[in-house]
C-alpha cells in the first residue's frame, strides 16, 4: 500500500515558503483573485515535490488558485498550518486545507490589518511626523528602524503556524485581543495628543468697537487650548459617519474648506 | 529646477515604494518617501515636513481588503520637488501634492485591474500543467505596480521642469493663501478616519488623555507616548487579572452546580 507521508519539511523548507510569500503574496494582486497568484506562488516547489501524480498535482494547484485574500504580516501563519498538514496527508487533506485556508483568512486579517495596518503607523507615524514638521528626521528613522525589526519577525510567524496548527489559535485568541485592545488604547492616547500639536489653525479675525481690539484667537485660547483643531476633528469625524462620505470626497471638502475659510480671513 | 539624475532616482524611489508596499514594507509611508525625496532634491527639511504632513493625513488609511487609498506616497515626491524648487513654502506644495494623490487612485486602480491579465494565464497555465510557466505569472505584476507609480512620476517631472514655473505664477494669491491654510488643516481628515476605524466611543476618555497632556501640559510626543504605554499596561494587567478571577468563578458555579445535582 502506497503512503502519503512525505519527508518532513526542514527549517530550510519554511523559511524558502516566507520568502517565496514576502515577494510574491501581492505583486500579481488582482480584482478577481486578490491574493491567489501569491499564495499559489508560495506552495508550488511544495505542491510539485508532494504530488509526484499528474492528475493530483493539477487538482491542487487549482485549489490553491482559488480566492484568498488576508494580511500580508499574518497571512503567513496559514500557509505553515497548509504545509504541515499538506505534509502529513497529502492528497487526502485537500478538503481540510480549502477550508482552514477560507476560514483563517478572515480573522488573520483582521488581527494583522489592525496592529500592522493602523496601530504601529498610527505610533511611529505620529511620533516621526511630529518631530519631521519640526524638521527632524529622527522620527522617521525610527520607524525605519522598527519597519526592519517587524521584517525580521515576519519570518518567525509561519513556522508558528507549522509547529502549533490550529490549537494555538484558538488558545491564542483571548490572548491576542487583550493585546490589541491595549495597543488600541495607546493609540488612542498619541492620537488625542496629535489633535493639538499637528493641526495648523489659527484665527486672524479681529474685532475692533471703539478704541477696544479683541483677538479672537486669544478669547478662543482662554475657552481651551487648540479648541479649532478639536471642532475641525469633530466635525470630520461626524461627517465620515453619514452615508456616502469617503475618504476621498472628505480631503476634497477639507481642501475647499481652508481656501475658503482663508478667503473669509477666519482662519490664516 | 530638476537635473536629470534627479528625475531617474526620483523615478526609480516612485517604482520601488510601491513594490516595497506590497512586500518587505520598509520604506513605503510618506514620512520616509518624503525624506528620501527631500535627500535626493538636496533639501532634507522640505522633504521632512511635506512627507509629514501627507502622514498625518493617512494615520487611518490602510490599503487592505484591496480598497485603494489616496496615494500620498506619489504625493510625498511630487510635493517635496514642488516644495524645493518653486519656492512657495511647503504647506503651498502639500496643497498641490494633495490633488496629485487623489489622482493616482485611478491609476492603481488600473494596475490592480491589469494584473487580472496574470490571473487569467495563471488559471490556463495551471489546466495545461504548466506549474513553472504559472508561478512566473504570480509575480510578472512586479511590472504593473511599478510603472502604474514610476512613469507618472517622470512624465510628470520631466513636463514640470518646463511647466510648473509658468502654471505657479498664474496662481492667484487668495488661492496660494487658501492652499496654505488647507495644507494646515488637512491632518484632521487622517485624525478623524483613524477615530471612526478604532473603538473611539469606547476609549474616549484616553483620547481626552492624550489631548490634555499635550494642550494643556505641552508633554513632547515621545512622553505621550510612554503615558500611553503605562495606560496600555495597566489595561492589559487589570483585564488579565479579571479574566482570570472570572475563570475561576465559573469553575465554582460549575461545581456547586454538581452538588445540587447530587
Amino acid at each position: 500500500m502506497k503512503t502519503n507521508e512525505n519527508t518532513p519539511l526542514t527549517k530550510h523548507d519554511l523559511f524558502r515558503a516566507n520568502w517565496r510569500w514576502l515577494w510574491a503574496s501581492q505583486l500579481s494582486w488582482n480584482y478577481e483573485k486578490m491574493m491567489a497568484p501569491g499564495y499559489f506562488y508560495t506552495v508550488l516547489p511544495f505542491l510539485r515535490r508532494f504530488y509526484p501524480q499528474d492528475d493530483e498535482l493539477v487538482e491542487m494547484m487549482q485549489m490553491h488558485n482559488q480566492f484568498f485574500n488576508t494580511n500580508a504580516f499574518t497571512g503567513p501563519f496559514i500557509i505553515g498550518m497548509d504545509l504541515a498538514i499538506e505534509n502529513r496527508k497529502g492528497y487526502a487533506a485537500k478538503d481540510t486545507v480549502a477550508g482552514i485556508k477560507t476560514g483563517l483568512m478572515g480573522p488573520l486579517a483582521s488581527v494583522g490589518d489592525t496592529i500592522f495596518g493602523v496601530i504601529i503607523p498610527t505610533i511611529f507615524g505620529s511620533i516621526g511626523a511630529y518631530m519631521g514638521l519640526k524638521g527632524s528626521p529622527i522620527g522617521a528613522i525610527l520607524w525605519l528602524l522598527v519597519n526592519l525589526i517587524i521584517f525580521v519577525l515576519r519570518f518567525a510567524i509561519l513556522p508558528l503556524g507549522f509547529y502549533q496548527g490550529q490549537k494555538l489559535l484558538d488558545s491564542a485568541e483571548g490572548k491576542l485581543n487583550l493585546v490589541t485592545d491595549s495597543a488600541i488604547l495607546l493609540g488612542l492616547t498619541v492620537v488625542g495628543a496629535l489633535i493639538p500639536t499637528v493641526i495648523t489653525a489659527h484665527v486672524p479675525f479681529v474685532f475692533q468697537a471703539g478704541k477696544v481690539t479683541l483677538h479672537l484667537q486669544t478669547v478662543l485660547n482662554q475657552i481651551m487650548p487648540s479648541l479649532v483643531p478639536a471642532l475641525l476633528v469633530a466635525l470630520v469625524y461626524w461627517l465620515l459617519g453619514k452615508k456616502h462620505v469617503t475618504a476621498t470626497k472628505v480631503i476634497l471638502f477639507v481642501l475647499v474648506l481652508g481656501v475658503v475659510l482663508s478667503y473669509c480671513h477666519i482662519l490664516g | 529646477m530638476t537635473t536629470w539624475w534627479q528625475i531617474i532616482l526620483l523615478s526609480a524611489l516612485a517604482f520601488w515604494m510601491i513594490i516595497d508596499q506590497l512586500t518587505v514594507c520598509w520604506i513605503s509611508n510618506p514620512l520616509c518617501i518624503g525624506m528620501i525625496s527631500g535627500l535626493i532634491m538636496g533639501n532634507l527639511q522640505t522633504g521632512l515636513i511635506v512627507g509629514a504632513t501627507l502622514q498625518l493625513m493617512v494615520l487611518g488609511v490602510s490599503t487592505y481588503g484591496g480598497a485603494s487609498m489616496p496615494d500620498f506616497l506619489t504625493g510625498a515626491i511630487i510635493g517635496t520637488v514642488y516644495a524645493v524648487g518653486a519656492n512657495k513654502g511647503t504647506q503651498f506644495a502639500i496643497g498641490l501634492a494633495v490633488p496629485v494623490g487623489l489622482l493616482m487612485v485611478q491609476l492603481d486602480v488600473l494596475a490592480r485591474f491589469t494584473n487580472t491579465i496574470f490571473q487569467k494565464r495563471i488559471d490556463r497555465f495551471i489546466t495545461q500543467n504548466k506549474p513553472q510557466a504559472a508561478g512566473r505569472n504570480a509575480y510578472l505584476g512586479l511590472f504593473t505596480w511599478g510603472i502604474s507609480r514610476g512613469l507618472p512620476v517622470f512624465v510628470l517631472l520631466i513636463v514640470g521642469n518646463r511647466m510648473i514655473k509658468n502654471v505657479l505664477a498664474t496662481v492667484p494669491t487668495w488661492l496660494t493663501n487658501g492652499l496654505k491654510v488647507s495644507g494646515g488643516i488637512l491632518p484632521v481628515v487622517g485624525i478623524a478616519i483613524l477615530l471612526r476605524y478604532l473603538p473611539t466611543k469606547k476609549y474616549f476618555s484616553y483620547l481626552l488623555i492624550g489631548f490634555i497632556a499635550a494642550a494643556y501640559l505641552k508633554l513632547p510626543m515621545l512622553g505621550v507616548a510612554l503615558l500611553g504605554l503605562a495606560l496600555a499596561l495597566l489595561n492589559y494587567q487589570r483585564k488579565q487579572t479579571q479574566s482570570q478571577t472570572s475563570n475561576s468563578h465559573n469553575t465554582e458555579y460549575e461545581n456547586e452546580a454538581g452538588e445540587y445535582e447530587n
